[in-house]
């Protein structure tokens, strides 16, 4: 057999602007190569993204050389071995139970949602990333984690400051000084709430940590929750915006969706368009073979589950956002052991809740100048901007 | 080697053949057995691996757990009393034969 085919001309540039109709070549040409560009084998079939996943075993998350550890000032949990990161995560389940989503965290959701939608202006042209989804996401992700006093603007700026320094493969200083700056704030504002939640537990992600039986250091209690901040504010973002776009672009299939109430499907065919996580990084522990291409033990695999997502294999034109298509299932929540943690929540807020509240207040909602919408991201995607006219 | 019988909503009857300690999750995706999405791979968080066990099978098969009862609430389908996870169903000898009927979604 033979190692993956180099590719040196795909950029990042271009992987960051139009991934798509790379990934398509990829798919008929070289569903797994080795890109020049960003060093790593990327595999954009269906069948093989979701077996790397699956098998942990195998393909394991320790890729050493990254800037995640400098961004997050601690030894991030994919840097442990098994048994104590499981530890890690396990302290912050319980948070994330099917009984709280139901009776505290759906509830919630329910009632800002309805705020949030209150507060936008009628008749004149109001952009919904800034307006709605950044800082709703950001405010049901501070009450779950137990930071309710850190404002939409803070954990919206963390987020960002957090991305932009795991990212940060260029060692620039700028990104770091940015993220230490924040680490502080977030320390600060997670100290002042431990007496507090000490006194008075509840179910949030910070108090279940602090007041377990046998916790985790406390060190650790940070890093999760930074992990979740990072993490838990652009997917739910992008998706609703994805959605959104997806639905004003597509006037006949929104009214069916009206017609049937089937919001669920219309949000997972905007998880399935443009997966709101792109791609997910795997490191082979031993030699193995993929689609009959070696692979070598430590090699970097990227599973490109946005391309994934577009194999002709599954679906017919994936390349069109379409809520009537026959269900197929997307890899946009990852799959395996790291399926994310958040599937139930955002499935249940985002398409039961916000999506028939939204076009319920607001029938008439109109997208302004759809076609000079920015699309953006290479790991993370979605629209940069969502400006329409509601009434 | 024990036999799993998947019944699709229309009736369609699918035999494969599983290997003890299998789960029936697993057994489904190893025959290409349609209408099984399990998105997490069997660590009991997705909900898309819902089955609901034939009537003469529910007591060799027993009883969901109580965090597979929560979990549960999570499936796309409407959940009966007969309703399990799949991944959380081990095969063993005494299921040969065993029926499971899948349900109209799993997402
Ligand atoms: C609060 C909970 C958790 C958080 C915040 C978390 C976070 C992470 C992160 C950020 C990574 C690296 C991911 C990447 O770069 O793609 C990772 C890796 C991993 N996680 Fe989790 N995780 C949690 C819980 C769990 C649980 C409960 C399991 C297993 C049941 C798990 C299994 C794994 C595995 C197997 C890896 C790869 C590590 C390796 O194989 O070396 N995680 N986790
Ligand atoms: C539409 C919304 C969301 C999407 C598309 C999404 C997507 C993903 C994906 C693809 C992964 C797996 C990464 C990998 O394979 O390495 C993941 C993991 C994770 N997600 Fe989400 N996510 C969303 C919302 C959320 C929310 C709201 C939270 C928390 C409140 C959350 C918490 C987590 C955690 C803790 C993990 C780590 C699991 C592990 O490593 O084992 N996610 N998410
Ligand atoms: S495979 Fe996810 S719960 Fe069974």
């Amino acid at each position: 057999m033979a190692f993956a085919p180099t590719d040196e001309t795909i950029t990042i540039d271009q992987l960051t602007r139009d991934p798509y109709s790379i990934y398509r070549r990829l798919r008929a040409e070289a569903p797994v190569v080795t890109v020049k560009s960003i060093g790593r084998t990327l595999l954009t079939k269906a069948a093989d993204t979701r077996a790397v996943k699956d098998n942990a075993a195998l393909f394991s998350n320790n890729d050493p050389n990254t800037p995640m550890q400098r961004a997050f000032q601690a030894h991030t949990l994919m840097r442990k071995d098994g048994e104590e990161h499981m530890r890690e995560r396990m302290a912050m389940t319980p948070t994330f139970s099917p009984a709280n989503l139901k009776t505290l965290w759906i509830p919630a959701y329910e009632k800002l949602a309805g705020e949030y939608l209150d507060r936008l202006p009628r008749d004149e042209v109001v952009d919904l990333f800034p307006a709605l989804a950044g800082p709703l996401a950001a405010r049901i992700l501070a009450i779950i984690l137990g930071i309710p006093d850190a404002t939409d603007e803070e954990m919206q700026y963390w987020s960002q400051a957090l991305i932009d320094g795991a990212g940060n493969f260029g060692y620039a200083d700028e990104p770091f000084a940015r993220v230490d700056a924040c680490h502080a704030a977030m320390n600060a504002m997670v100290e002042a709430r431990v007496p507090l939640l000490k006194a008075e537990p509840d179910q949030s992600a910070l108090s279940v940590m602090i007041n377990a039986e046998d916790p985790i250091p406390f060190s650790q209690v940070l890093a999760n929750l930074k992990i979740a901040i990072g993490g838990g504010i652009n997917e739910p973002r992008d998706s609703l915006l994805t959605v959104l776009f997806g639905l004003l672009t597509n006037p006949d299939q929104l009214d069916e969706i009206k017609r049937t109430g089937n919001w669920s499907t219309a949000f997972e065919e905007g998880l399935r368009w443009v997966a709101p996580i792109q791609a997910s990084s795997r490191c082979a522990r031993e030699d193995t073979e993929i689609r009959g291409v070696d692979i070598r033990k430590g090699e970097i695999i990227m599973t490109v589950q946005a391309s994934a997502n577009h194999d002709e294999e599954l679906f017919e034109d994936g390349h069109l956002y379409n809520a009537l298509r026959p269900k197929s299932p997307h890899q946009s929540f990852g799959s395996g052991p790291h399926h994310c943690m958040g599937t139930h929540l955002a499935r249940a807020t985002i398409g039961k809740i916000m999506l028939p509240m939204i076009f319920e207040r607001f029938p008439g909602m109109q997208l302004v100048e759809p076609e000079k919408v920015v699309w953006w991201g290479f790991g993370f995607r979605g629209p940069l901007s969502l400006p329409v006219r509601l009434n | 080697m024990p036999k799993i019988i998947f019944v699709s909503p229309e009736g369609g009857r699918t035999t494969v053949e599983a290997s003890d300690g299998d789960s029936v999750m697993q057994t489904a995706l190893a025959n290409g057995v349609d209408g099984i999405v399990a998105e997490c791979g069997g660590a009991m968080m997705c909900a898309t691996c819902h089955v609901y066990v034939d009537d003469d099978w529910t007591s060799a098969v027993g009883e969901a757990s109580d965090d597979e009862r929560g979990m549960l609430d999570f499936a796309a389908s409407e959940v009966r009393p007969m309703s399990r996870l799949s991944c959380q169903i081990t095969v063993t000898g005494d299921l040969d034969g065993l029926t499971v009927h899948l349900p109209d979604a799993q997402i």
